[in-house]
């Protein structure tokens, strides 16, 4: 075992990590750590600085302030060290396609420094685990992007990884193999006391996770388990679509202290039934409908950005899309 | 509960860069020996070059100026050109290995290891190991034409080629990711590559001779002295002679200045393409 720092030495600790593109600043002194064996879900829009952050981490881009270590290896010192220590599986597809399944974790392997006489039986072993032994010999190219998805979670597994990044694993999967790529991870975690950091945007997935960090412009706005997270930020939202556009300003007006968000729709902090039926009772008849929802991750994720995250679903579709037009794998 | 992956325990670091670096050049090997358009190239250029165009301007090679019959160099043009069409195949083949590193950056590869516990030292002398490689064999698919066109090959001759055949794809293969990491498309880099590889090729003494028995005065007749100097500044040109020295035995320049071109080229190339890799 590589390991380096005691049990106590946190996964991931990040001090003051700031990161500029030319003016804008995608990560504005971010602090957090990850505990040994968590599932750490990182939460934002689209361009809220998750994968800048998860590209620091893996060494690929440099903070310009701040500083990182995994595993209690610090990354700026010694970054071969701290990338022996983690295994990544990023949003756009990392396989060279004219490999076969077996030759493309072989060169994982090889790569890591994983020695001969582990490296065949655990390529073998993570094959089995996300079900791709029948199609070992075949040449990635030839695979569906479930498969390529699953075949690359395999291989960030065939070292020893201590720390697991997935950068929004499940875009462009379906329903069926979201929840087998969740059931491969938690397996995993199980039997490895491995530690997790996810991003994504698909609420139910960080319903499960052990701690959920919000971050959005590049600044971390809250981070707890989500239990803790609904109690404290979760909100009764009232959602209003008013008849005509007169009607929603005089609505957005008259309760300006409670505005959410508002774009044609408006979101407005609820505080029980008394609130909703002062509200209809005055805008009844210019209100074309009216809907009370419960505190979820979805109002937490709401009410600290003012942003919906199903304006980031359909982002990071476009996202996709936009990586198959480039000549994506997607596409073939 | 049984454990679920067989436990190791780590290669040492330097052990794991020596594995970093077999890997990286077994992927460039392998991709390149499932590319079959790229073989194709590698075998119908040297046909091309030696039985058509070698074969159709031999009687032409010695000829007559002023009056005066002039040989101009004792060799046959086939014999002359045969050096020049190994250069030129190890050329196409060490610039194309430069598309791979374009590819790997378009479809996400190069992340994979970019980050591995590799240096990026290693990274870049596996995948220019590797282009070098597949480059040095396609230089040497030429040598099976060396019955027609009346190359006789010993094995010092043929050992002494390849040497040089990996200096030159070795310093190419480095020119070709300078080159690859300055540009964002691929189309860019097919017009790029024929934009380079052409001249390149014709200016290095490879299908003409600069006659060394000319005078001065004559040759600034014959060739202009813009032509003679794109010539004498090409580095591909040492090149060039340096492989005829080897296989057939005559040489322009100095003895000695082919190889040395050769070894500072590669040495040249590949630091300057460290230099840029580690920045990216």
């Amino acid at each position: 075992m590589n390991m380096s720092g005691s049990d106590e030495t946190p996964a991931v600790l990040i001090e003051g990590l700031t990161k500029r593109y030319g003016r804008t600043l995608a990560l504005d002194k971010v602090s957090f750590d990850v505990k040994r064996g968590e599932l750490f879900a990182l939460l934002g829009p689209n361009g809220a600085g998750k994968t800048t952050m998860l590209h620091i981490l893996c060494t690929i881009l440099r903070a310009d302030e701040g500083r990182a270590q995994i595993n209690g290896v610090d990354i700026a010192k010694d970054p071969l060290g701290a990338r022996l220590n983690i295994g990544v599986v990023f949003q756009e597809p990392s396989l060279d396609d004219r490999l076969t399944c077996v030759e493309n974790l072989n060169f994982h392997g090889l790569v890591y420094g994983v020695p001969a006489y582990a490296r065949a039986k655990r390529i073998e072993q993570m094959l089995a685990v996300v079900e791709l032994s029948d199609w070992r010999d075949r040449l990635v190219r030839t695979l569906s992007s479930g498969m390529k998805r699953r075949l690359e979670i395999a291989r960030a597994l065939v070292h020893d990884s201590r720390i697991l990044f997935l950068d929004e694993p499940t875009v462009g999967l379906d329903a069926q193999a979201r929840d087998r790529m969740w059931s491969y991870i938690r397996q995993l975690r199980e039997q490895h006391g491995l530690t997790v950091v996810v991003t994504t945007h698909y609420i139910e997935e960080v319903e499960g996770c052990d701690r959920v960090c919000v971050i959005d412009h590049g600044k971390v706005l809250a981070i707890d388990t989500p239990a803790a997270l609904k109690a404290r930020h979760g909100q009764e939202l009232l959602r209003v679509t008013p008849r005509d556009a007169a009607a929603g300003a005089e609505i957005a007006a008259d309760y300006a202290d409670r505005i959410v968000r508002h774009d044609g729709e408006i979101v407005l902090r609820s505080d029980g039934d008394a609130f909703v039926e002062a509200l209809f009772n005055k805008y009844g008849p210019r209100i074309r409908r009216l809907a009370v929802e419960e505190p979820s991750l979805e109002s937490v994720f709401l009410s600290l950005t003012g942003r919906e995250l199903r304006d980031q679903a359909a982002s990071a579709r476009d996202v996709t899309y936009a990586f198959g037009k480039r000549g994506g794998e997607h596409t073939k | 509960m049984t454990p679920l992956i067989t436990p190791y325990t780590p290669v040492s670091r330097f052990a794991m860069q020596m594995g970093g670096l077999y890997a990286i050049w077994l992927r460039e090997v392998k991709r390149a020996v499932r590319d079959r358009g790229q073989l194709i190239g590698g075998v119908s250029r040297p046909l091309l070059y030696v039985l058509i165009m070698g074969i159709g301007l031999n009687p032409y090679f010695r000829g007559e100026i002023y009056g005066e019959v002039k040989f101009v160099v004792p060799f046959t043009y086939l014999q002359f050109i045969f050096p020049a069409v190994i250069a030129l195949n190890i050329l196409y083949t060490s610039v194309q290995s430069a598309v791979s590193v374009i590819w790997d950056r378009e479809f996400g590869f190069l992340r994979e290891v970019l980050v591995s516990p590799q240096s990026r030292w290693t990274i870049l002398l596996g995948k220019v190991l590797g282009g070098a490689t597949v480059a040095m064999f396609h230089g040497s698919l030429v040598l099976a034409l060396a019955p027609y066109a009346d190359i006789p090959l010993d094995l010092v001759s043929v050992l002494k080629g390849l040497g040089l055949m990996f200096l030159l794809a070795f310093a190419l293969t480095s020119a070709g990711v300078i080159i690859a990491g300055r540009i964002r498309s691929f189309e860019g880099f097919g017009v790029f590559s024929n934009a380079v590889i052409l001249p390149l090729y014709f200016l290095s003494s490879s299908v003409f001779p600069l006659d060394p028995s000319l005078s001065a005065a004559q040759m600034r007749v014959i060739y202009p002295q813009w032509l003679v100097a794109m010539v004498e500044w090409n580095p591909l040109t040492y090149a060039v002679d340096a492989f005829r020295g080897a296989f057939i035995g005559y040489h322009q320049f100095d003895h000695w200045m082919g190889p040395v071109v050769l070894a500072a080229m590669a040495a040249f190339f590949f630091s300057w393409a460290l230099y840029e890799f580690r920045k990216a």
